[in-house]
């Protein structure tokens, strides 16, 4: 009893939680009057996801997840119009590269800590995009690696799903990010998600009971990575093309907002944070041309005033009401 | 012999903060390091895991060479520690502070695809612990929460938490209230019977009653070793550091 009450309940892969969200989520395309965007909001919420893995699980300040979330993006488009190969396999491809640029970013930036580290994701992001700027030949520059082909899904020979429909491509968006979902709760709730906790809290003593944090912080990183190159090929097929905004920074800059929006207490929050932004871009952005005005002031609130973002806030006011509820260490 | 140093200096620019320090510790010994403010004891206790690296000298740890290691290496290798100012995961509860340090040493390295709370053993040896040091009742409470009395005592129980070889303590008792001064020399004494330790420590009520050997430490120099009798009998001890305190 004192165990459970001081470590939490076991989860296990697919329970009640993971139910509610799947079952909320699928409502998406009913429930919003926007045609593609469904599949938009889960694309970005994976990503804010991955992100929060860094941020609010590891401490870690990232600005380099468009070069992960682009160079996910670009793979999947080039592998699509040149070979052709199956989409599955080029989704992982996708999260491999992810992972593989995480690697490389997060090893020379987890070399420093605070604000160097911050900036040196910073500079690596700008360094990606001006790559992609530049290669035109390969990645089409300012103007984007157009006319990217969406292929139905074989999944077994002879039997194929069409994904061309926007309810049939958000459904398949949506197996992928409930999978990665569960994936990554069980990733966040097995020991070495405990220890990226514990580093986030106070990594000096992290280190002094035993733990080679700067080892754990870059597995981090390419565990984001992954899924958020994952995130990237989703995109790159969502698009039917890969934008160079893809890998800019202010994609990167994106998932942050969310994720602070949303909350980084939890893997929930970031869900809610990209679809409360991706929601009210698209409501705003047509009452008025300044809409990006009015989604910095919620955002400023929230920073300023609910640390915990909205996620937070719904803990708060649901621990209101069940109070003397056991809380769950976050 | 559990833990020896060769010499152990740092210079800290001008300053010589620990000066060609040899102490050889046995095992299931209680070693008190004393000494008044700025001797050098807390740059010595870093030195030896590895948080601060050494201007000169050697440590050898089971005659095998630890300095030059890292401090997550040291931790390892089965010297525990606690700090002077509380260094504890302050988010996270009791438990999983005390947990989360005994999970290396007994299930080793990244596990990501089973939930945390189906490794069973460090969870009992964290339940052990925290019944060892008497805050078992307080486990699913954070740890910021808690009274420094109490914080106190959880840094020592990170400092057992792996079942270390040899535990360091650094002034355990440090800006405690006269009750739980006397809780925690209670529980050290406890503590000290099965176990080979390093302690710095201000309070001399704790340091004669558990010491096998006292090493003082004056301007970063060792100018007496013995046992806790010849070192009340030193007068040179004496005229530096004890002023009129007879064991």
């Amino acid at each position: 009893m004192l165990i459970e009450k001081s470590l939490g309940k076991k989860k296990s892969l697919l329970d009640r939680e993971i139910l509610i969200l799947a079952g909320l989520l699928l409502l998406l395309p009913w429930v919003l009057p926007f045609k593609s965007l469904p599949a938009e909001i889960l694309i970005y919420g994976l990503g804010a996801v991955s992100f929060n893995i860094l941020l609010g699980y590891t401490g870690l300040l990232s600005f380099g997840q468009a070069a992960f979330f682009g160079s996910g993006a670009y793979l999947t488009g080039l592998f699509l119009i040149h070979w052709g190969w199956h989409p599955a396999l080029i989704l992982i491809l996708s999260g491999i590269v992810g992972a593989l640029f995480a690697a490389v970013i997060g090893f020379l930036s987890i070399q420093q800590v605070g604000i160097y580290f911050v900036m040196l994701t910073l500079a690596f992001n700008q360094l990606a995009f001006f790559l992609a700027y530049q290669w035109k030949t390969v990645t089409g520059g300012d103007d984007g690696l157009m006319n990217v082909p969406r292929p139905d899904f074989s999944l077994l020979p002879g039997f194929k799903i069409s994904l061309q429909s926007n309810l049939e491509f958000f459904l398949f968006v949506w197996v992928i990010f409930i999978g990665s979902f569960i994936l990554i709760r069980r990733i966040i709730y097995s020991p070495f998600g405990r220890i990226l906790l514990a580093i986030r809290d106070n990594p000096n003593r992290a280190r002094a009971v035993g733990y080679n944090i700067t080892l754990y912080k870059l597995v981090a990183f390419i565990i984001s990575g992954f899924f958020t190159g994952l995130a990237g090929g989703l995109f790159a097929l969502f698009m039917k093309m890969v934008p160079v905004t893809a890998i800019d920074l202010l994609t990167s800059t994106d998932f942050i907002i969310m994720t602070l929006l949303g909350g980084t207490g939890s893997l929930y929050g970031p869900v809610i944070g990209a679809l409360v932004t991706k929601v009210a871009s698209e409501i705003l952005s047509e009452l008025w041309a300044r809409w990006l005005f009015i989604l910095g002031v919620i955002f400023v609130g929230f920073v300023l005033f609910m640390r915990g973002g909205i996620w937070g806030l719904f803990v708060a006011i649901w621990n209101k009401f069940k109070s003397g509820r056991v809380k769950e260490p976050s | 012999m559990m833990l020896r140093t060769v010499d152990l200096t740092k210079q800290f620019g001008g300053l010589l903060a620990v000066d060609r320090v040899n102490l050889e510790v046995r095992e299931g010994t209680i070693h008190s390091i004393i000494g008044p403010n700025g001797a050098g004891k807390t740059t010595f206790f870093n030195m030896l895991t590895g948080e601060i690296p050494p201007t000169q000298g050697e440590v050898f740890f089971q005659e095998k060479k630890i300095s030059g290691l890292k401090p997550y290496q040291i931790a390892r290798i089965g010297i525990g520690r606690s700090f002077q100012q509380n260094s504890l995961f302050k988010n996270l509860t009791v438990l999983e502070n005390v947990r989360l340090a005994a999970h290396i040493h007994l299930e080793g390295h990244f596990h990501f695809l089973r939930d945390f709370r189906s490794f069973h053993l460090p969870i009992d040896q964290a339940q052990k612990v925290l019944e060892e040091i008497e805050i078992l009742d307080l486990a699913d409470r954070k740890a910021g929460e808690l009274s420094h009395g109490a914080q106190r005592a959880l840094e020592v129980a990170l400092a057992l938490a792996a079942d270390p070889a040899l535990i360091l303590l650094d002034e355990p008792t440090s800006g405690m209230s006269p009750d739980e001064t006397i809780k925690m020399i209670r529980l050290i004494k406890k503590l000290a019977k099965q176990r080979t330790m390093i302690v710095i420590e201000h309070n001399m009520n704790l340091v004669w009653s558990i010491s096998t050997v006292i090493t003082v430490l004056h301007q970063g120099q060792v100018i007496a070793t013995g046992t806790p009798s010849e070192i009340g009998d030193h007068p040179e001890v004496r005229k530096a550091y004890l002023g009129g305190y007879s064991g």
